[in-house]
């Protein structure tokens, strides 16, 4: 691809006589509304681009790797960029690696053609009906909101004549809103990204929210129980699931000796199988090709209870002797790390409300005050902010404080049932799930 | 951009900072620059990565609601003046504070730009291997040093020609620790506003016990459920002041009509004893700085005293429109990054027990150690902090290891149940926290051990 910059920055590497080197360069432009209350309160416009330079110095079986970040274009400050990347190079011993080459790669659209003609429009027009559907709410009002549109060109040019570029579009909502009543206060307050402007669905999402913050309201402290049926949305999963199952899933952590899955083994119920797909249309961090370079493809990682596949980025494809399966991830720093691209798990059989009819007695969790589940024993504890009992096949009276606590790793080894529904959050498509075993307590 | 001395980039800021009368609106632009070094080591992965330079600058204006364009280096300056409008007669829209001049860089004991990298590494690779090789059972060991110098040189339309540079350090050491079917670790974490100085602090005493911590988990039992006698530690005594408390103390949250504190302004909200203070202007903290991203001085604020709510934390505009004095606390993570009211050095006060004093007295408790995360909730109060280990205390003695503990509940509750705080010195642990998932800024949060009745514990 074209890029002047990338030229500048390419021509001193070769001034340099660099062998092995990849340049990453990424322009971002972010659009921002900023609301207090039901009022404007900031508007912010923020453009910058930055790049990443990636050198090797190969010694025999091992191989050196430097990175530098910066957002320099004077000649003499890349030069200087270039000459502490060697430095670092030399000085580091990392496993046999080299740049990947160039390969097919299946072309999947990643920017909306609206937003990368008129941001500012688009962000104005939609920051409006976001909060004209939240004033309108009857029974609850907001109390701050930011609404952005992240608009980024992303360009990759290595020395094995890979150069390649995308253009991403997405969104990211914070808002909050506010129920009071006889003194009692109450919020739902929601954070997130959304990759389309489909996803969006502000009609729908505010009067939810709205919802949630009234019934929070009326919500009781949960009774205790070891043994209840516990369900959980697609958002809450998210939480849960990635860090634990993306951890346990990576070539890095079955060399690192901290993976619990072998290729085999039984990992979670028959009912489960869950796929890495970095083409995944809706998908946030979807993209054509990974971090590195090396085209993204659907994996199956568990099929019917089964870890059936490991994700390899370049580095631990080559330890094993494998094709990289497009799970590269750079670094905020500059540096290639191993991890998922989006996870989905297959849908069930019958609908989020047939499941509910099914359960006696449980507790449908739908927002915890921050599940943040140890990624390498899968321990969890947390708080309760939105939740109901189910009773008798019903969702009854809301649920807030106490604490749900568990094992991840468990915990998908007891899935009684999934949705046939499933939802977008992030970088996952998964539906809702029904666990037994874990514990609440309050 | 980079390629100017700072007296450069003052006198183009005093330009287009003078474009604006103040009489007419309220205007400010800032510069920041960060270069960094990062090296991370784990049994099959260096990374070592350096941020030459990367800089930017963000300009804003108050028309009654800000105006903000953060732009990279390699835009002209000149630009701001074409995308920030320029208005007549609105210039009472957001209170006049104080205007002033500094210049000042943090020196280091050790400078970490004249150490060689193969030193930094050799040190890095030199924990690795002491820490993988002290027991058998540590099976994986992640290191990551981050070293950092930041500047930022910040003028506005009042007369305020401010410069810092700082730098700050942290090294993280992981060591896990395998046994049967049993994964599970502990950590140690150094950080602050110094140089590669801290090095010095990991002996290989430190080093050792960090191993012992991660050990100690594989027999770890699981925590009780329900209410019990805890003690906290410091770190944990520090996520409590400021992820359950400080959160709803900040004045964006009363603006927005979003904390729970708002109405106990003067009232009690903790026990007699318990004082908490939030401090930009401490000496050599992770939060600590000379003049916060609005150009307003560091102070010292006061929280609690005795138990009664002093104050709120305040950035320029929430004190315009609260009437209060500012501290300090208006916060970007970068240019990039909006301004936000945000804590520091967030803190409580050291009391007059004895750590041996406060366990000893304890029938049946649990001591919560190694705070790891929480969450806030700034409109309804609930608290949720999660410790990496605890420990049950029965009889008056520490006896089982415990796993990861959540402390939940209602934090108001919690503070006006603690009847003990020892008289160690202050402890505060470096780390970053976001406004809601976002905006990351550097901050400590620490205190002595406190002692709470009838608290919430469970698993975490």
């Amino acid at each position: 691809m074209s890029n002047e910059r990338l030229e500048v920055i390419e021509n001193v590497l070769k001034s340099k006589k660099i062998e092995d080197y990849e340049i990453y360069l990424v322009d971002k432009a972010i659009f921002e509304t900023i609301f207090l209350k039901d009022k404007l309160e900031k508007e912010r416009e923020v453009s910058y681009f930055e790049y990443f330079i990636r050198t090797l110095s190969q010694k025999g079986d091992q191989t050196g790797i430097g990175v530098v970040k910066g957002n320099s274009l004077d000649p003499r400050q890349i030069e200087k960029s270039v000459e502490i990347s060697q430095l670092l190079s030399k000085n580091n011993a990392s496993s046999k690696y080299q740049f990947p080459i160039s390969a097919k790669i299946q072309d999947i659209k990643t920017a909306d053609d609206r937003i990368l003609k008129d941001p500012l429009t688009i962000k104005k027009n939609l920051a409006e009906e976001l909060i004209v559907e939240a004033i309108q709410q009857k029974h609850a009002t907001p109390t701050f909101g930011r609404f952005r549109i992240h608009s980024y060109n992303n360009f990759l040019r290595n020395s094995n004549d890979l150069n390649l570029e995308a253009k991403k579009t997405f969104f990211f909502i914070e808002f909050a809103l506010k129920a009071q009543s006889e003194g009692k206060l109450s919020e739902f307050w929601e954070v997130g990204y959304f990759k389309e402007k489909e996803h969006l669905k502000f009609k729908e999402r505010v009067s939810e929210w709205a919802r949630k913050a009234n019934d929070t309201l009326k919500a009781e402290i949960p009774k205790p129980s070891s043994s209840a049926i516990v369900v959980f949305p697609p958002s809450v999963l998210r939480l849960a699931l990635t860090p634990v199952l993306g951890t346990h899933s990576l070539g890095k952590a079955y060399f690192e000796k901290i993976s619990r899955f072998n290729i085999g083994d039984k990992v979670a119920s028959d009912n489960i199988s869950l796929y890495d797909d970095g083409l995944l249309e809706g998908g946030l961090n979807s993209n054509s090709w990974d971090s590195e370079g090396n085209a993204h493809q659907t994996t199956e990682v568990i099929k019917n209870g089964v870890f059936q596949n490991r994700l390899f980025d370049q580095k631990y494809a080559m330890l094993e002797g494998v094709q990289s399966t497009g799970n590269a991830r750079r670094a905020e720093s500059g540096t290639i790390e191993n991890g998922f691209s989006n996870f989905t798990i297959s849908p069930g059989e019958i609908s989020f409300k047939e499941m509910i009819s099914n359960i006696k007695e449980g507790y449908y969790i739908e927002q915890f005050s921050w599940l943040n589940p140890d990624a390498i024993s899968g321990n969890f504890g947390a708080e309760i902010r939105n939740g109901y009992y189910i009773k008798n096949g019903e969702l009854q009276n809301p649920i807030k404080l106490g604490n749900v606590s568990g094992n991840v790793l468990e915990m998908v080894k007891n899935c009684v049932c999934i949705s046939k529904e499933r939802e977008f959050t992030e970088d996952t498509l998964f539906p809702y799930m029904a666990f037994r075993t874990l514990n609440v307590s309050s | 951009m980079s390629s100017k001395s700072y007296d450069e980039i003052f006198s183009d800021f005093e330009e287009i900072s003078s474009h604006y009368k103040r009489s007419d609106q309220y205007f400010d632009i800032l510069y920041d620059s960060i270069s960094s070094t990062t090296i991370a080591k784990t049994p099959s992965a260096e990374n070592f990565s350096i941020n030459a330079k990367k800089s930017g600058i963000v300009a804003r204006t108050f028309l009654g609601t800000w105006k903000e364009v953060a732009i990279d280096e390699n835009y002209k300056v000149s630009e701001i003046k074409q995308r920030i409008p320029k208005l007549i007669n609105k210039g009472d829209a957001i209170t006049e504070f104080e205007s002033w001049e500094m210049n000042k860089e943090i020196k280091p004991k050790i400078d970490s730009l004249n150490v060689p990298i193969d030193e930094k590494i050799k040190n890095v690779r030199e924990i690795f291997n002491y820490v993988k090789n002290v027991d058998e059972r540590i099976i994986n060991v992640q290191i990551r040093y981050l070293e950092s110098l930041i500047e930022r040189i910040f003028v506005n339309n009042e007369g305020c020609k401010l410069r810092q540079v700082i730098p700050r350090s942290r090294l993280y050491i992981i060591p896990i620790a395998r046994e049967g079917s049993v994964v599970d670790y502990d950590y140690l974490i150094k950080s602050g506003e110094m140089g590669f100085e801290i090095f010095d602090f990991i002996d290989n005493d430190a080093l050792d016990k960090a191993v012992q911590n991660s050990l100690d988990m594989l027999n770890a039992k699981l925590p009780p459920s329900g209410r019990n006698t805890i003690i906290l530690d410091p770190k944990m005594a520090g996520l409590i002041a400021h992820e359950s408390f400080g959160h709803g103390l900040e004045a964006d949250q009363i603006l927005r009509g979003r904390s729970y504190l708002e109405r106990h302004l003067g009232k009690q909200v903790a026990s007699e004893i318990s004082t908490i203070y939030d401090t930009p202007s401490l000496d050599k903290k992770l939060g600590s700085y000379f003049f916060d991203d609005e150009g307003i001085r560091a102070g010292h604020n006061v929280l609690v005293e005795n138990g009664i709510l002093k104050n709120f934390i305040y950035d320029r505009r929430t004190a315009s429109e609260l009437k209060a004095i500012p501290q300090g606390n208006g916060r970007r993570e970068s240019f990039a990054h909006p301004v936000n009211v945000r804590m520091t050095n967030t803190y409580f006060g050291s009391g007059d027990y004895d750590l041996k004093e406060m366990i000893s007295e304890v029938k049946e408790g649990v001591m919560l150690v190694h705070g790891y995360f929480g969450m806030e909730d700034p409109l309804g109060g609930g608290m949720q902090c999660t410790s990496k280990k605890a420990y049950l205390i029965e009889n008056g003695e520490k006896t089982k290891t415990l796993k990861a503990t959540a402390l939940s509940g209602d934090v108001l509750t919690l503070l006006k149940n603690i009847d003990a705080i020892s008289k160690d010195a202050l402890k505060l642990d470096g780390g970053t926290c976001g406004k809601g998932t976002e905006d990351y800024v550097p901050v400590t949060s620490g205190g002595s051990y406190l002692r709470a009745k009838n608290a919430l514990v469970s698993p975490g």
